[in-house]
């Protein structure tokens, strides 16, 4: 098991250089040239070249490339074209926010999405089961921006009872929580019912009744279990979308994140902060993508890894 | 048990102690972008300029109104030939670190941005004219310009040009120093959490005795409209600006928040590409301007927040002429087509430099506008890339793809060489400014180049008057609308203004 993580996490070296090349070229693709962007809307040629300059955007793609790279091993990710802060700063002040708003979120639509497929499976096209899908079809229906909204303007503006905008205390994670939760906790609903449904019509669970097992225990004891695997893949990737930072849950709930960061970088065509942040977001997908694979040796002793 | 209950007691009474002290005016702007920078010489928006106006001042400045004052100077006088103003400075400033304003201060600022090696953003506001700075005695600073330069004091009032204590600069530097803002303004810089504010408290040494009244502000960027409003509503912001359209409506129903409309100098226009066919043609680029109902325009994409334009350069701005507005009149507009040779119209483009919802609403008006008298539009709402990309950084005007272009100006120095030379002189084709109609006429050229050279303001408005008449008759634009500015404040805050270049006025700030 451990010379399997070892494995993986050297495989990462090269897919991380790939996806830094790639991500280089793409921004460089972007049309729009960054000097004149920063430089603003009433400098003249000179200030745009020398702004240009100041920027190191001078020179040959190739030497910027290098230069990127050489940075990046340095662990120096250069400086943002827009504030001129260190990108790893920059980053590193927002990244804490968006994965606590993650975190948060993740655990409360997970124990939730997985309780009303459960139910939903048990009792399966009886009204439990409605009612749980009619939640989870809303919640996936509903658009985040829209659900954040209503949920501010009746908590926040009408009731008083909960802050607008902003991550200082927990009570300013309540909303965002909920409006970023809601869509993985219907998706999470909806997967856990269909691999339930699947798991209860196995022999195995047959048996278990047979023997004169508690509903209860065959449910949880040898449903669960098995019904898990699916459920963690899409948990996983479900986290790593929201560690991207939501843009929408972002901008509604002005959370200081990494969504934001990134809209902010790709108009004005920030490339440093660019690179960076698809770095760090392809990092986080295999990372996670790793944890999930292990967790399926700890749900599942018979899987083996080599 | 006991010592927690002890501790409890404890805290209270040092909160109730502490009472009076907390009792504290704290003010919470929320505004609608994050801040660039600190540095209004390295800031290319008016907000972040906005902003640092906390903690900077400059010689010059715009009141409430935007008309030029006196602040850190307190007279200038220039010589004849226009090339070199001297400015006696105000005595008795300090700045937040304890230095005394004098005028090493004026040199060591202005030789900064006119320095490349600095690689300043307002470089070329400054290098063009600039020749050097000296300081003739403690409080009196000369500085020696290239050439005649008679809207230069203009300039000095522009929020970029602020003083930046000589002490600071040297310690952090000229890259540091946005860091660690140090002015002679009436706030002192306390903290800038750049994803969430930026807090300033007041500076006891304020030079303008019993001011500033008001403890801290804190300035919220807060990009969603929507979130904005709902702020406002709470009570957990005291002003914010801008106010989308849309949402003006339900802020003037709140009894305790009062909506403000601002006059503006934004002035938003349909520049033509002057060069190419058909718009070569003036009379094609008069009927545009006579086929455009500008007054259902400001009711339909500004929702009644805008008023037509009367002029090259707006109303508000030094030296603007009153000239129109541009009458609305199909009739005229088809017949001056049929003469022009195009009868039954012709097909062409038209973008918009903002992808914004007001900007689709306009663009879509101006198509439906066109269409009466046969000229067909396809509407591109350019993202800003793109924008930087296919207008303001193409290289060859003779290749220019740039046809019908809705954009708009804000005329910072509030003063009509501004409004007119980066849109409309000859030499200001992109990619060096912003003369997107690619207009050259040699009278306008000449005007504009005689008014920077004569110190007589009579002759200034003479030049500028002729600038702008021939301008408005060769028709390189359709004047539009200019935009009205839209803020909420709440009613115990007051002394708030937006002036008209979208920029903010605090100096009376007070919170009840």
């Amino acid at each position: 098991m451990t010379s399997y993580v070892v494995k993986r996490l050297l495989g990462l070296l090269p897919t991380l250089l790939l996806v830094g090349f790639l991500v280089f070229l793409f921004v460089h693709l972007l049309p729009g040239d960054p000097a004149r962007l920063a430089a603003g809307p009433d400098a003249n040629l000179e200030t745009v070249e020398l702004v240009r300059k100041d920027l190191g955007l001078d020179r040959p793609l190739p030497q910027q490339f290098l230069r990127f790279v050489n940075g990046v091993l340095h662990w120096d990710f250069g400086r943002s074209i827009r504030t001129k802060r260190p990108v790893s700063q920059e980053i590193g002040d927002r990244f804490m926010p968006t994965f606590w708003l993650t975190v948060w979120s993740m655990l409360w639509s997970v124990l939730i999405g997985m309780a009303i497929g459960i139910v939903s499976a048990v009792w399966r096209n009886r009204w439990p089961d409605r009612l749980g899908m009619t939640f989870a079809v809303s919640g996936i229906s509903f658009p985040a921006f829209a659900l954040g909204m209503v949920l501010m303007q009746f908590f926040s503006v009408q009731l008083g009872w909960l802050p607008t905008v902003g991550d200082d205390t927990w009570r300013h994670y309540i909303l965002p929580s909920l409006t970023l939760g809601a869509a993985v906790a219907a998706i999470m609903a909806r997967f856990t019912r269909s691999s339930f449904v699947d798991i209860l019509g196995e022999d195995f669970i047959r048996t278990a009744r047979a023997k004169g097992l508690d509903e209860r225990r065959v449910v949880i004891k040898h449903g669960l279990r098995n019904a898990l695997i699916p459920v963690v893949t899409m948990m996983g990737l479900q986290f790593g979308f929201l560690l991207g930072g939501s843009i929408i849950v972002e901008k509604v709930f002005n959370w200081p994140g990494l969504g934001r960061l990134l809209v902010d970088a790709v108009d004005m065509r920030d490339y440093p902060v660019i690179q960076a942040l698809v770095l760090l977001f392809s990092l986080e997908f295999i990372l996670i993508n790793l944890i999930v694979d292990v967790l399926y040796g700890l749900i599942n002793p018979t899987i083996r890894y080599r | 048990m006991k010592s927690l209950f002890r501790m409890l007691t404890a805290a209270v009474a040092a909160m109730a102690l502490a009472a009076p002290a907390f009792a504290a005016k704290d003010v919470v702007f929320a505004v609608a972008s994050t801040f660039t920078t600190t540095d209004p010489y390295d800031a290319n928006d008016t907000l972040s300029q906005a902003m640092a106006k906390s903690f900077y001042e400059g010689l010059y400045g715009f009141d409430k109104d935007m008309k030029m004052i006196p602040v850190l100077a307190e007279s200038y006088e220039v010589s004849k030939d226009g090339l070199v103003y001297t400015i006696k400075l105000r005595k008795g400033v300090k700045f937040h670190d304890g230095t005394d304003f004098k005028a090493d201060a004026v040199k060591v600022n202005l030789d900064r941005v006119t320095n490349p090696e600095n690689k300043l953003k307002r470089y070329g506001l400054y290098n063009n004219n600039i020749a050097k700075t000296e300081v003739v005695d403690d409080y009196t600073a000369r500085i020696t310009l290239k050439t005649a330069f008679s809207p230069f004091i203009a300039q000095l009032a522009h929020p970029s040009t602020v003083m930046i204590s000589p002490t600071a600069l040297k310690q952090w530097g000229s890259k540091d120093i946005a860091f660690h803002p140090v002015g002679t303004g009436p706030f002192k810089f306390v903290e800038w959490k750049s994803t969430d504010y930026l807090k300033v408290a007041k500076f006891d040494g304020y030079w303008r005795k019993g001011y500033p009244k008001v403890d801290t502000i804190t300035w919220k960027p807060v990009v969603d409209n929507n979130s904005r409003a709902a702020l406002m509503q709470t009570g957990e912001a005291h002003f914010t600006f801008p106010v989308p359209y849309e949402v003006a409506e339900v802020l003037k129903k709140k009894p305790d928040l009062e909506v403000v409309a601002a006059p503006s100098i934004v002035l938003r226009y349909l520049s033509m590409n002057t060069q190419q066919k058909p718009f070569d043609n003036p009379k094609v680029r008069q009927a545009i301007a006579y086929a455009i109902n500008k007054d259902a325009l400001a009711k339909v994409a500004f929702n009644g927040y805008a008023t037509p334009a009367v002029g090259v350069a707006p109303q508000g701005v030094e030296y603007a002429v009153k000239i129109g507005p541009w009458p609305y009149d199909i009739a005229k507009a088809k017949a001056l087509l049929k003469e022009a040779g195009y009868p039954d119209g012709f097909e062409t483009e038209l973008w918009s430099a903002y992808n914004h919802t007001t900007a689709q609403k306009v663009t879509q008006f101006l198509q439906q506008q066109l269409q009466q008298i046969g000229i067909k539009t396809k509407i591109t709402l350019l993202e800003a890339g793109q924008r930087v990309e296919k207008v303001e950084s193409w290289q060859d005007p003779k290749t220019a793809p740039v046809r019908l272009y809705y954009v708009g100006w804000s005329t910072s120095t509030g003063e009509a060489d501004w409004a007119l030379r980066p849109l409309l002189d000859g030499e200001s084709w992109p990619p060096r400014l912003f003369n997107t109609a690619y207009y050259k006429n040699d009278k306008v050229d000449a005007d504009i180049k005689n008014a920077q050279l004569t110190t007589s303001s009579a002759e200034k408005a003479k030049l500028y008057k002729d600038a702008q008449e021939t301008i408005w008759k060769d028709a390189p634009w359709a004047p539009l609308v200019v935009e009205k500015l839209l803020s909420a404040h709440s009613r115990k805050l007051s002394g708030v203004y937006v002036i008209p270049d979208a920029s903010f006025n605090f100096t009376e700030i007070d919170l009840k």
